[in-house]
């Protein structure tokens, strides 16, 4: 499981072992059922979790519909970001999809880690700095991309997920009506289809 | 303006994100750059690097995308805040958006190279370097959630509330573009929040 969390940061920067240990001491693991809410609306975010297996989702409210903004599975962080960053409540709440297992870093203990080991402040800085361009690169994908196009885009590099979230948890996080995404949804077997017989 | 008032301009924008004192500023200036820009000139090209972070003093930079529909605006940055084509910077690839400024303007600014070896021998960097993304990274996700919360009118209105200015400092076809809305609904919109 730490290999996990190894590579994730590796992306970043290379932490000696002593640094690695130390972040280590500070994470707890925690386990949860499905359905479990981690954070709800209101609520200040303590804490910052690394998905070790399982998956999770952060949403909000418009009226009684819940519009998703973020599915994370196995090696990626969740949390109510803005929440965590600013000390405000919520506007979001994150909730676990499949029974899941994370790493959790509460942010006092983060802060305190900064203080003994600065390149852990840069890894900080670092990875905050790619939420930030994830949530650039989104946007810019809906922007620049029609339903359709996202719809596929999507799926090409989350074949995975389609497999194991919901639907109608998609079809809210890629903003595409139900309706739709169920039309869609044949594109994508035809497509399968084509392949497998191209390949023949 | 001289360049000693630009500076104090930076200074005080830079202190909304840390507490900053003036000697540790004075110690980040050698790594800055004033730079100055005519309006409707195009800092930063579809396809182009971006090795800047700007921070703008004075004037307005629309950050837009091309798309098959035409431009949309992602971005107007007044005075105060932080513009940049930001994976393109952090990524050090090709730009997919373009920087152009709408009214002269002047901004103050870190190139990449700089921004590194500021982070390097700067002990206070880090921590304004996080802090400058933090506050990027919930200005994004606010406007994001705005704009997936809140219905056309809500949104127009809103805007103009906060920003009453833009109107007179925007042409309303962008505006409209970067609220998201149809240009007609646009115009519908400000004679009905006029009338009031």
């Amino acid at each position: 499981m730490v290999a996990l969390l190894r590579k994730y940061l590796s992306q970043f920067l290379v932490l000696s072992d002593e640094e690695l240990e130390a972040l280590m001491n500070e994470i707890e693991v925690r386990s949860y059922d499905k359905k479990v809410r981690l954070t709800d609306i209101g609520d200040v975010e303590e804490n910052l979790h690394f998905i070790v297996k399982g998956l999770a989702r952060k949403y909000f409210y418009k009226g009684k519909e819940e519009v998703i903004t973020q599915i994370a599975k196995e090696g990626e962080l969740i949390c109510s970001s803005v929440s965590f960053f600013s000390g405000n409540p919520s506007g979001y709440i994150v909730e676990t999809i499949e029974p899941t297992t994370v790493y959790t870093l509460q942010k006092e203990r983060l802060e305190h880690l900064y203080r003994q080991f600065p390149k852990l402040e840069k890894l900080s800085r670092l990875i905050i700095t790619e939420l930030f361009l994830q949530k650039e690169y989104w946007e810019l994908e809906r922007i620049r991309y029609n339903t359709k196009e996202r719809f596929l885009r999507f799926m090409s590099e989350n074949p995975d997920l389609f497999q194991r979230v919901p639907q109608k948890y998609l079809a809210s996080y890629l903003n595409i009506k139900p309706e739709t995404f169920s039309r869609l949804k044949h594109l994508l077997r035809n497509k399968r289809g084509s392949e497998k017989s191209s390949t023949r | 303006m001289e360049t000693r008032a630009y500076l104090d301009h930076t200074y005080a924008y830079l202190k909304r994100f840390m507490e900053l004192s003036r000697s540790d500023f004075d110690m980040l200036v050698p790594f800055l750059e004033l730079r100055t820009f005519d309006k409707k000139t195009i800092m930063v090209q579809q396809g182009e690097v971006d090795n800047y972070l700007n921070i703008v003093l004075k004037g307005l930079v629309r950050k837009y995308v091309r798309t098959q529909k035409g431009e949309v605006t992602i971005q107007l940055a007044t005075e105060g805040h932080v513009v940049q084509s930001e994976i393109s910077f952090h990524k050090r690839i090709p730009s997919d958006v373009i920087l152009e400024t709408l009214e002269n303007t002047v901004v103050a600014s870190i190139h990449y190279e700089n921004m590194q070896q500021a982070l390097q021998t700067l002990p206070f960097a880090e921590a304004l370097g996080r802090s400058i993304v933090v506050h990027m990274f919930i200005k994004r996700d606010l406007s994001y959630m705005d704009q997936l919360k809140m219905t056309t009118r809500e949104r127009f209105l809103r805007y103009l509330t906060n920003h009453p200015h833009m109107l007179q400092r925007v042409p309303q076809k962008i505006l409209a573009s970067y609220l998201n809305i149809k240009p007609e609904t646009f115009s519908r919109l400000k004679h009905l929040a006029m009338k009031k």
